[in-house]
Order: C-alpha cells, then sequence, then structure tokens
C-alpha cells in the first residue's frame, strides 16, 4: 500500500464503535446545531457550512446550511480525507486539486474552497466542522483558531446536552476573540469561572481609532450571574462603538435599570478607551476598584473614582477621567475574585508590581496571574485583562 | 455555615445583627429578615455587622436591596460595626457613599 507517510494508522473499528456511542447519527435536526452551522457560515462568509459525521460508508451531516444532501458516499467526501489527520485541512481550491478534482459530489457544484476541522469523540475522529466557498480562498491564523474553538464547540455540543456545559461554551464564545494589532500595544485577557458558568465578562474592540477595554462583574455567581453579565457585556460593546464611554455606562445603567432593579442585582465595571498613538485615554469606573497601571519602574497606581456599581441605584451617572499609559506601562484590571488570595488590596498590588517588573508580554502577565488563581482554586470568578503599552 | 441574623429594637430603630459570612448561600436569610421588619411597617433599620467577618457581592447586594426598600418606604438603611474585608469591599465598590459605615451600632442610631 502507497502512501504510509506521517497518516497514523487509525483503529476503523473503534473509531466506529465512538461514533455510535455518540447516538448523533440519523437524528432529526436539531436548532442548536442549525443556529450554530448559520453562526459558521456567517463568521467565515461562506455559502455552506456543516457538521458532518463520517459513518462506515457515508458522509452524514448533523447539520448543514447551503448544502444540497445531507448524505452522501463516504468515499466522495472531502471530509473523509480531514479526519485522516489531526489537523484542519484546508483547500484552497478544490479544481486544483488531483486529490478531489474528480469527485462527482463537487463537479458542477462550483464549490472551490474547503475547510474541515476535524470533530472528536473520545480520541477518535468522528466527523468535521467544514466550510465550503465559491472563491479560491486560504485562512489566517486566526480564522484557524477560529474554526478549531468552533468546533471544540461542536464537539461539546455532541457529547453532552448538558445545559450548563452549553451555556460555558457559549459564554467562552462570548468573549473577544478578535486580536487587536496595534503597533506598540498589547493586550490580552482570561477568565476562570468558579462554576460552569459565572458573572464576569471581560471586552475589548478598537471604535473610531481608540482601543476600548471592559472588565466587569456581576454580583452572584453561576448561571443568573452570567446571563446578566452577558446582556451588560453585549450593551455596553454596542453603545461604546458610538458614543463616549462616559456615556456607554449611563447608557447601559439606563437600558439595564429595570432588569438589574427587578433581580436586586449589581455589576461592578471598569472600561477605558485608549488612542494607542499617544497613549492618552478615559476611563470609567463604576465600582470595579481593582484596574492599576504599573509603570516602568514597577510602581503601581490605582485608576479609581467615585462611581457606584451599575444598578446600584437607578438614574445615577458616571464620570469619565483621564489617564495616560507611557511606554513601558501596563494597565491590569482585574475582577474581586482574586482579592480573596490577599490579606489586603496593598498585599495584592505589591504582588502584581513584582510580576510586572519582570517585563512580560501581557499575555504572559495573563497566564501568570490566572496560573497563580488556579493554584489556588478560584472560589470566585477570576478575570484579568492586561494593555501593555511597549517600550521605544 | 449558616449566617443568623438576631433582631432587636432601640427606639424607632431595628437592629438586624448578622453573625457568620454574608454570602451568596447566607443573603437571603438577611434578605427575608428585612423584608419582614419593613413589611411590619418598620422602616430605619441597622444592619450590625461585628460578627460578619466576610462579605461577597451577593451580601452586598442584600445590603443595597435593604437600603432601596426601606428608602422607599421613607426610612434608611445603615451599616454598623464592619469589619476590615467588609469596609475594603465598601470602599472598592464606592458603596460606602450610599452605605456609609458607622463604628457603632449607638452612632448608627444616633441621629434618628
Amino acid at each position: 500500500m502507497a502512501g504510509h507517510d506521517v497518516v497514523e494508522r487509525i483503529d476503523e473499528g473503534a473509531r466506529l464503535r465512538a461514533l455510535d456511542a455518540l447516538q448523533v447519527l440519523d437524528t432529526p435536526r436539531e436548532e442548536r446545531f442549525d443556529r450554530l452551522v448559520e453562526l459558521v457560515k456567517e463568521l467565515f462568509r461562506v455559502p455552506v457550512a456543516a457538521v458532518t459525521l463520517v459513518d462506515e460508508d457515508r458522509l452524514w451531516a448533523k447539520a448543514s446550511t447551503g448544502l444540497p444532501v445531507d448524505e452522501m458516499p463516504r468515499r466522495d467526501s472531502v471530509c473523509t480525507v480531514t479526519i485522516e489527520r489531526d489537523e484542519p485541512l484546508v483547500v484552497a481550491n478544490l479544481e486544483a486539486d488531483a486529490r478531489f478534482n474528480a469527485y462527482p459530489s463537487l463537479l458542477g457544484s462550483g464549490l472551490r474552497f474547503y475547510a474541515g476541522q476535524p470533530l472528536h469523540a473520545g480520541d477518535h475522529r468522528v466527523g468535521v466542522l467544514c466550510v465550503m466557498g465559491y472563491e479560491e480562498r486560504e485562512l489566517d491564523a486566526a480564522e484557524l483558531r477560529l474554526l478549531r474553538t468552533l468546533a471544540d464547540w461542536v464537539e461539546a455540543e455532541l457529547a453532552t446536552e448538558n445545559e450548563l456545559q452549553r451555556a460555558a461554551v457559549l459564554q467562552r464564545a462570548l468573549r473577544p476573540r478578535s486580536v487587536i494589532r496595534l503597533p506598540g500595544i498589547e493586550v490580552a485577557g482570561q477568565c476562570l469561572t468558579a462554576r460552569h458558568v459565572g458573572g464576569d465578562f471581560y471586552d475589548w474592540f478598537i471604535a473610531r481609532g481608540s482601543l476600548h477595554i471592559f472588565a466587569g462583574d456581576v454580583m452572584g455567581k453561576g448561571i443568573g450571574a452570567a446571563i446578566i453579565a452577558s446582556s451588560v457585556r453585549a450593551v455596553l460593546r454596542g453603545a461604546a462603538r458610538f458614543i463616549s464611554i462616559q456615556e456607554a455606562f449611563t447608557r447601559t445603567a439606563y437600558d439595564l435599570d429595570q432588569d438589574l432593579g427587578d433581580t436586586s442585582t449589581f455589576v461592578t465595571a471598569f472600561g477605558a478607551c485608549l488612542d494607542p498613538t499617544t497613549g492618552r485615554g478615559q476611563y470609567v469606573d463604576a465600582g470595579h476598584g481593582l484596574a492599576v497601571i504599573v509603570d516602568s519602574e514597577g510602581v503601581p497606581r490605582r485608576l479609581t473614582s467615585g462611581g457606584l456599581p451599575i444598578g446600584a441605584i437607578s438614574g445615577d451617572q458616571w464620570l469619565a477621567h483621564d489617564f495616560v499609559l507611557s511606554s513601558g506601562d501596563v494597565l491590569v484590571v482585574v475582577s474581586d475574585g482574586m482579592l480573596d488570595f490577599f490579606e489586603t488590596l496593598s498585599d495584592a498590588l505589591e504582588a502584581l508590581s513584582e510580576l510586572c517588573d519582570e517585563d512580560l508580554s501581557a499575555q504572559q502577565l495573563v497566564d501568570e496571574i490566572t496560573a497563580f488563581a488556579q493554584r489556588r482554586g478560584p472560589v470566585d470568578d477570576v478575570t484579568v485583562v492586561v494593555v501593555k503599552r511597549l517600550s521605544g | 455555615m449558616a449566617m443568623q441574623v438576631h433582631t432587636s429594637t432601640i427606639g424607632d430603630a431595628t437592629v438586624l445583627r448578622c453573625e457568620g459570612r454574608l454570602t451568596m448561600g447566607t443573603a437571603p436569610t438577611l434578605r427575608s429578615a428585612i423584608d419582614s421588619a419593613v413589611t411590619s411597617g418598620r422602616a430605619r433599620l441597622v444592619i450590625d455587622l461585628a460578627g460578619t467577618a466576610f462579605v461577597d457581592s451577593s451580601g452586598l447586594g442584600a445590603l443595597v436591596s435593604g437600603l432601596k426598600r426601606t428608602r422607599q418606604v421613607g426610612g434608611d438603611l445603615r451599616i454598623a460595626s464592619p469589619q476590615e474585608q467588609v469596609r475594603m469591599v465598601l470602599d472598592l465598590t464606592n458603596l460606602d457613599r450610599i452605605l456609609q459605615p458607622f463604628d457603632t451600632v449607638e452612632d448608627a442610631v444616633h441621629d434618628w
């Protein structure tokens, strides 16, 4: 037999048993998968997206959009090739690829571009999350990561119907995925939840030329806090794209007044916008109190204000304050879950200064801080967002 | 460990003394104690936190909603004798602006 190269030997019997054990084959359509493929289609701006399972002699789609059939012979499917390796398969132009250009399923379809990420059941590759398009195309690193993240989501969906687990994956999907590419600026963040889901959130995006970051903490824990958190995040994100962060906070409190009042909930939040070229920015602190700039000498200064948490009283307003992130400065925002590990606030600040002194990248700082929290096992949600202005 | 709420009165004021951690699990106990005080027409409340070493965000939520509840009916809610952690979270969240802590229960009720 030819083609040994690096393709690992697949135990087909065990693979089919793992596929069977999912108990998904030939089940009716489900909204959770249908919505997911629609989302994938939108995210990748393609006409075709599908969750396919590779059965003994056929390819079967649990969900698909833009495909005329839900089933085809296995030997005619590109996905069959995808699951041979534990990595995404990207074919820029199927017509120009000798492996696929004679597939009856593709002839006359006009489809050229294919990208598929294998889906696992346990250790076995049982299916593929794939997208297809009419135009020749490659995927960049960020798109490959996105495909992988979405495939992780599909795998979790395939493996379980546990609603909380579904909520957890969705909440992770709501975290900022975009990598901020600004000269001289690094941004990174992470959120550990004490339960499947939690009330912490963070966000970042560029609007009107400024980097915007947000971190917040909804009172309470678990699914209730998570639902409110996703609302607050959405309203803040929507507002801050078009109006100042000061107005965005007041607007968010106004929009959510009834929701927060009815549930007797409040939200602490910090938001900042930063001009990436000058390092000048404005922040709003709504009772969050845990945003710190550590300068290149390791000296911390807290970005505080007298602002109350959102929802603490009705009709409240917030004031933005100016700040400067100089070269070499690091802005760190954490949630109060982090404080549980320290006796006092100044102990926490001291630990942070020492860490920032090591000249780590924003991502390394986030990794260090979350590893610290993980070692102690968070009892509350712990969120970290770091913005670093590189020196020179 | 369950938190206990002991109710007593000083003149017009009702003192709710919390014994134990005021957290997501125990906050409902305080909420319902506040509720029954307000329902029975007593809207000047002092929450005595001398016996509470720890308050989480849900505990703060119970205090804030108690404050709203009492103010709606023309009363008020004040905090007495908070320990260090409680002072810290009140300070961090700026909630001490609306939930100003008093050193003692007597201080809290002095002008009622």
